[in-house]
């Protein structure tokens, strides 16, 4: 394929998105910094145009390679983190690890090295079996695994989306909707089971989600001070630099998980709206890519990638706002954070490998 | 088939695909509308929140103003104390940090508990008051430990003092932390938890000028509470300040010498004093609120120092030059947190140092009252200077025998010798002859039987009886025999010592019907008061009478003469008995005043003038249960118009 050919494919609407966002991003985490580059908005854009580059590199990348890796990355990334288990990096919290003087979160990686396994397992089932439970068995234990081990780390914000991704790939590719139904009674059972499984500080954060007054000054801080910072915005926000909850450090992780909130209250309803807009544009346009695509995996791996991008999403602006608890969801190209900025970018590069790699009229 | 198949998995996957990119938008559409419904809906409410956490608005507590005697000397002031706060947030354990306090400075329980509850109620920020009342020592004790002790700080602020203490309790009052029920009314005290109210005298009178207003300081403050600027400020306008009429060195004189009426003090130190405190309960009780002057009485006890009024005033001017009211206490107490201990000993103390005697004691005048009979009949014509009666030591009255104090009676009586001898004979012919309606015009013409006006709360207006009063308190008609006793001054009659001195001020002034006031006042002041209207050759006649008591050869208080370097005065005794004295008692000879329980004994009352030419001042004194008029309550008043005079001339 000729270089002007492969150029010319690339899905330049969803670049622009994803550099509008990590634009937004840095006007964001420069106004977190009480109006200054130093120390997160600077390195963002820069992290954003390192991505892009990523993109662009993997866009002449054939997909197939790929498609040969997926089972192989899936076991790296578990055997990462079983080893991260064992040695871990903290007393208590084992997310990180550090390579060369790089340090990065191995659960990122794994949310992709999942969507591929499972785009691949799937892709390679005969189709008359696609209405058998035996077939979702197998994609259930890939989807475990990583999810137990992120669990146990602990980081449910991450377990979460590993989870939701993977069952969205699941669901995409066709798993009857009886299982659908079983598999959401499955969780109401569960519920009891992992919440005996939660730390300490997992449960009060839930506990005080579900009534963040009864604690006013612990755990319950971050969301409140969260709503009135998000309310307080109103339709049109304070301004640039001018949020009082954000600038006075009412609003606490401005920079990271609560970033949408910093936005929402100096730019209010409207800039949050444009966000979630760019958000939604984003997610359908690589959905989209799934319509266009020729193999099964490259359906699934864009349906699974769309899907957990949208998650994020949902979960973050869902915390922010009150109406899940407080989990760790970092906002995609937005929230300050190097490995989970990459992952996206990965993730984007993946989706146009596949689109320019694989596309149905060749 | 198989085509079919791969065909149908297809469909079945772009279905689910359309379901996914569904989900997205409807998930997208609910997010849209959360956040329409906190940023839009609720947008005010929020907006509030955010401002309260953004803003902290300080009430600035206005300076109190201060109160000065006539010569500007510190009555009532403001002192800086130090406060103890604790932030919470910065403390590492509030409890463990509260406890470590209290073995430092004195730090109750219930104040730490009352920390701890303040601390689940405000953000953690906020700075809590731990004492508003460190000493120096304790704030030495806590600075050299203060790297111990995360989260504590220090603050001043002011607290009333009254430098004078005791001496003028009954004048200043005192100011003491806001009451909940004066919140109600006020609400403006809610936001000035420091500022203390003035809860009586003159403290609680001037309210309004002494408290001056707040200011307000509009601060922005990080999630931490540090100040990143002040917004706007309105500066607090300190109380206006007040120069008193009193002379502290006339009130001081006048504090001692009443509190030891006719007996002489006795050295706490010494070996006797501490045997009979040991075992003396009164005396324990005064000492306790702070009084330490003991007497020796006339039958050699040891006994608390008198109790009882005397108030000096400048007949002119109507300002109070001193005004005493023992016990005392000392209003200090009362500024900060009022002790439990300290409470109970004032409320409990058997003679009641927290009652205002001048205004609030309500007393039988006794013979003082006799200057007003003798007025009215004068007025009345009923006699002339010279009419006389015959005192054969009783007077009959239907079945009733109404005695004289001297039981042979003082024989031939005009009205001059008899208020020199204070003939009751004499008084009751006149009063019956005058009637008790005239009696009383003439006694609410002198300022008697309404309150004065003086600047003080709860001012009592005493009894002035007539007819109507009797009929529509009792039920009954007014007796002749009750205007007999109404004659000398007792029975239903009743009168504040500061009534008795604002009489004699009138008295004496014979022209304006002078009125009592506590602010000083310039010297052109003294026209503003109504006319008396009462004829200056009966007012004349009256003084002449009052004179003789000192000056005449059977005065009753010519013993007490003031020295003519002063002026001399002019003034009447007033004996008042508490008890009924039987006949049977009359017969066996009345037992000595000092041989009865004290609660048994007469009060010893004394109104006076001086000088005699051209008068200035006026005093009335109470010695409660103090014996006779005569022998106790005089030397009092002479001793305390000479201090007066001698600190403030005459002119």
């Amino acid at each position: 394929m000729s270089l002007w050919r492969t150029l010319f494919r690339i899905p330049w609407h969803i670049i622009v998105l994803s550099l509008l966002l990590v634009a937004i991003g840095a006007m964001a985490l420069y106004s977190a910094s009480e109006g200054s580059w130093q120390p997160w908005a600077g390195r963002h854009a820069m992290r954003g145009a390192f991505g892009v580059g990523v993109v662009l590199v993997m866009a002449f990348v054939d997909f197939k390679i790929l498609h040969r890796l997926s089972y192989f990355m899936l076991i790296a990334a578990i055997a990462v983190l079983v080893a991260l288990l064992v040695i871990g990096s903290g007393p208590n919290v084992a997310r990180w690890i550090s390579i060369g003087g790089v340090s990065f979160q191995p659960s990122e990686p794994a949310k992709i090295a999942i969507i591929l396994a499972l785009a691949r397992y799937f892709d390679s089932q005969p189709q008359d079996r696609m209405q058998s439970l035996i077939v979702y068995l197998p994609a259930i234990g890939m989807i475990a695994i990583p999810f137990l081990l992120v669990m146990k780390q602990p980081d449910l914000g991450t377990a979460l989306m590993l989870l939701l991704g993977g069952l969205s790939v699941l669901f995409a590719a066709g798993l009857p909707w009886r299982y659908v139904g079983g598999a959401v009674i499955a969780a109401l059972v569960a519920m009891p089971v992992l919440w005996s499984q939660l730390h300490a500080y997992q449960k009060s954060r839930v506990m005080t989600f579900l009534n963040p007054e009864s604690d006013v000054l612990g755990a319950g801080y971050q969301i409140i001070q969260s709503k009135i910072a998000l309310g307080s915005g109103g339709l049109f926000g304070k301004g640039f630099l001018m949020g009082s909850q954000s600038q006075l450090d009412y609003l606490p992780e401005k920079q990271t998980d609560f970033v949408f909130t910093m936005i929402g209250e100096e730019f209010g309803l409207v800039g949050n709206l444009f966000i979630l807009a760019l958000y939604l544009a984003l997610s359908l346009s690589i959905l989209r890519v799934s319509f266009l695509v020729r193999s099964r995996f490259s359906q699934l791996t864009c349906m699974g990638l769309s899907m957990m991008l949208f998650f994020y999403v949902f979960v973050n602006v869902a915390m922010v706002s009150g109406m899940l608890p407080v989990v760790g969801a970092p906002l995609p190209l937005i929230s300050y954070g190097g490995t989970s900025m990459l992952t996206v970018f990965i993730g984007l590069g993946i989706v146009t490998s596949i689109l320019i790699h694989d596309r149905q009229e060749d | 088939m198989r085509r079919g198949k791969e065909k149908d998995l297809r469909r079945v996957m772009s279905r689910r695909g359309f379901i996914l990119a569904g989900a997205t938008v409807s998930m997208t559409g609910f997010l849209a509308a959360r956040l329409y419904y906190l940023q839009v809906a609720q947008t005010s409410r929020y907006r509030r929140l955010s401002d309260r956490n953004q803003f902290d608005v300080r009430v600035v507590p206005p300076v109190r103003g201060r109160l000065f005697d006539r010569k500007m000397r510190l009555v009532a002031g403001n002192a800086e104390s130090f406060e103890l706060r604790i932030t919470p947030l910065y403390a590492d354990n509030l409890q463990e940090t509260l406890k470590l306090l209290a073995t430092i400075v004195d730090l109750p329980e219930l104040r730490q508990a009352y920390v701890l509850d303040m601390a689940k109620t405000l953000p953690s920020f906020r700075e809590i008051m731990v004492r508003d009342d460190l000493s120096q020592r304790e704030l030495a004790r806590l600075a050299v430990r203060s790297a111990l002790l995360p989260g504590v700080s220090f603050g001043k602020s002011l607290r009333r003092i009254y430098p004078q203490g005791a001496l003028t309790c009954h004048i200043t009052g005192y100011v003491s932390p806001v009451t909940q029920r004066e919140i109600e009314k006020d609400e403006t005290l809610e936001i000035m938890p420091t500022l203390g109210t003035g809860k009586t005298g003159v403290e609680l009178v001037f309210e309004r000028n002494l408290r001056g207003f707040p200011g307000r300081e509009k601060i922005e403050v990080n999630a931490t509470g540090r100040p990143i600027k002040v917004l706007s400020d309105v500066p607090s306008a300190a109380g206006n300040d007040l120069r008193l009429s009193i002379d502290i060195g006339v009130q001081l004189h006048a504090a001692e010498r009443l509190r030891r009426g006719r007996w002489d003090t006795v050295e706490l130190g010494s070996h006797e004093v501490q045997a009979a405190l040991a075992q003396d309960a009164e005396l324990q009780a005064h000492l306790a609120v702070g009084d330490n002057m003991i007497l020796r009485d006339g039958n050699d006890r040891l006994v608390p120092a008198e109790s009882g009024a005397a108030v000096v005033m400048d007949i002119h001017s109507g300002e109070v030059i001193s005004l005493v009211s023992a016990p005392m206490f000392d209003p200090n107490l009362f500024t900060g947190r009022l002790l439990n201990r300290d409470w109970r000993r004032l409320n409990e103390h058997p003679r009641r140092p927290l009652l205002n005697r001048v205004t609030s004691g309500l007393y039988a005048p006794g013979s003082t009252f006799k200057m007003v009979v003798g007025l009215a009949a004068l007025e009345a014509g009923v006699i002339s200077e010279n009419t006389e009666f015959f005192c054969k030591g009783e007077r009959e009255l239907g079945t009733s025998v109404f005695h004289c104090w001297r039981k042979g009676g003082h024989g031939v009586m005009n009205i001059v010798s008899a208020l020199e001898q204070s003939c009751d004979v004499y008084f009751y012919e006149i009063a019956l002859k005058t009637g008790i309606q005239k009696i009383r015009d003439m006694a609410l013409r002198l300022g008697l039987g309404a309150a004065t006006g003086v600047n003080l709360p709860d001012e009592k207006s005493g009894i002035i009886p007539n007819h109507e009063w009797k009929l529509a308190t009792k039920g009954s008609v007014w007796t002749p025999g009750e205007t007999v006793v109404a004659s000398i001054g007792q029975g239903y009659v009743l009168t504040t010592p500061m009534q008795l001195a604002v009489m004699t001020a009138r008295i004496a002034n014979g022209s304006k019907a002078v009125a009592p006031s506590l602010l000083s006042k310039s010297a052109d002041a003294s026209s503003d008061f109504a006319p008396l209207n009462i004829s200056e050759s009966a007012l004349a006649i009256i003084r002449r009478g009052m004179f003789k008591v000192l000056h005449g050869a059977a005065g009753t208080a010519n013993k007490y003469k003031l020295s003519k370097d002063y002026g001399g005065m002019a003034g009447k005794t007033g004996t008042v008995q508490v008890r009924r004295i039987s006949l049977a008692q009359r017969e066996k000879g009345i037992v000595k005043n000092i041989d009865r329980p004290w609660a048994e004994r007469d009060h010893a009352l004394f109104v006076a003038y001086a000088p005699i030419k051209n008068p200035r001042y006026a005093i009335s004194v109470v010695v409660e249960h103090g014996g006779s008029g005569s022998s106790t309550a005089a030397p009092v008043a002479r001793d305390i118009l000479a201090k007066t005079i001698a600190e403030r001339g005459v002119t």
